[in-house]
């Protein structure tokens, strides 16, 4: 394996001795550069109970640029669309390199607490999410319920 | 005479005022009453503002009583200092009011916050950019908002961050174009700074970093890597995975009707490397290996 930048080793490290609650984050055999993330859907949302899959992988030059991270659960939300991208500042021109795996992380669960309509992704969504919040609400239930379940 | 409690306080504080002037606020509630006193903190360096390295904000709230009963203290917004730094200095001023009941205690606890501050004058945080602390030699830069990187972090951040600049600004039409030019700002808390990056980038990088460990796979890992495995494979047995195929084809058939590739059935696990990534591009044959790439995970943030 290709020389691993000590930041990456020590997040890792970090992720793994203090995890942060209803996050999980683990590099992958072959790439230690590519993470397995799991993260739970926050209570009193529409994804609480889920188990929701992503991937995150740290591009060459990490921490100077953001990591990039998809969903792989189907979500229903109006600022992930159906191929599991983000729209979150972070990940773009806000990314700073103070911020780390686990913040993003919270960030993205963060994000599941407060979808944001106003700047939308998937468009389908967040129109059914302005015009009759309730009803996308349902739906994001029966997706949590239908998709991001554990056994 | 005895005085009354508000007196005691009253007295307090103006003694307080007199010492500390504007480095001081008292705020009141509606009634009048003087429920918070703030002040931030820094090491006796006869006053060389440049040689302070650290500082804490003290928050004194008063609970009715005062100073018959303990106020409760908050040390907000501390710079420089670690976890443990922050830990003791809440145990120290504890015990202080404990010592003090019954008697004034803000000056007590300034003074014991500024005589821990001036022993513990370097920073024992870590540099937020590379995670690693500071030793003795490195060259490591102070921004005015009291956040700690070292030199060489600092610069590789700058140039990133002003080349991104550069390429935004180049996109733009002339009119369009920032007049102010570049500014540099705080990895941690976004603040403008400005630094010599040339001066910076001459620095050597942390020593902390060659000694650093090596990454091992250990059985945490495996353990993990196990369950996360375990979830995939039964999500995706319920459907509840995002099969990028099928999807961008749905995105290919409705912006251009074009040929109608069967969505692949990918049964295994979705990584791991953006390799891996790639060859599934090719052999799509939708996109080229980069684009694809780009694509999966550039999302558009408007």
């Amino acid at each position: 394996m290709a020389a691993l930048p000590r930041r990456i080793i020590k997040e890792t490290q970090r992720l793994m001795q203090e995890p942060v609650p209803g996050i999980s984050a683990v590099p992958d055999d072959s790439n230690a550069r590519y993470f397995h993330v799991i993260v739970t859907g926050p209570e009193d949302s529409p994804f609480e109970g889920g188990l929701f899959k992503l991937e995150l992988f740290l591009p060459e030059d990490y921490p100077m640029s953001a990591p990039k991270v998809r969903f792989i659960t189907k979500i229903y939300h109006p600022n992930i669309d159906r191929l599991g991208r983000i729209c979150l500042d972070i990940l773009k021109d806000k990314w700073s390199p103070a911020l780390q795996i686990r913040t993003v992380l919270l960030s993205i669960q963060a994000l599941l607490s407060a979808p944001n309509p106003d700047d939308p992704l998937a468009n389908d969504v967040a129109e059914l999410w302005k015009v009759n919040e309730s009803e996308a609400i349902r739906n994001a239930k029966e997706w949590t319920r239908r998709y991001a379940m554990d056994n | 005479m005895k005085m009354s409690l508000n007196e005691r306080l009253q007295e307090e504080l103006e003694a307080l005022e007199a010492i500390l002037m504007d480095d001081i606020s008292i705020t009141h509630n509606d009634t009048g009453y003087p429920e918070l006193v703030k002040t931030t903190i820094f090491p006796s360096t006869a006053n060389e503002v440049e040689k302070q390295y650290v500082c804490v904000t003290l928050e004194v709230r008063l609970p009715e009583g005062y100073p018959d009963c303990e106020p409760f203290i908050q040390l907000r917004n501390p710079r420089g200092l670690d976890d443990s730094t922050i830990n003791n200095l809440y145990k120290s001023t504890k015990a202080k009011c404990t010592e003090f009941l019954g008697q004034p205690v803000i000056f007590e606890l300034i003074e014991l916050i500024r005589e821990n501050l001036t022993e513990s004058n370097l920073p024992t945080c870590q540099c937020a950019v590379c995670l690693y602390g500071f030793l003795e030699g490195d060259s490591f830069t102070k921004t005015p908002c009291f956040h700690y990187f070292h030199s060489y972090c600092l610069a590789k951040h700058l140039t990133t961050t002003q080349r991104l600049f550069q390429e935004e600004q180049d996109k733009l039409p002339a009119w369009q174009r920032s007049t102010d030019g570049f500014q540099a700002t705080c990895p941690v808390c976004r603040e403008p700074i400005g630094c010599d990056v040339e001066e910076l980038k001459t620095a050597l990088p942390p020593k902390e970093l060659e000694s650093a460990q090596t990454f091992e796979v250990t059985s945490d890992i495996r353990l993990l890597q196990e369950s996360m495995k375990r979830l995939f494979t039964y999500q995706k047995r319920k459907g509840g995975i995002i099969d990028i195929e099928a999807e961008e084809n749905k995105l290919l058939l409705i912006t251009e009707s074009s040929e109608d590739t069967p969505p692949s059935d990918n049964s295994e696990d979705p990584g791991p490397s953006p390799s891996s990534m790639s060859e599934r591009v090719v052999e799509n044959g939708i996109l080229s290996r980069g684009q694809r790439y780009d694509f999966r995970f550039n999302s558009g943030n408007r």
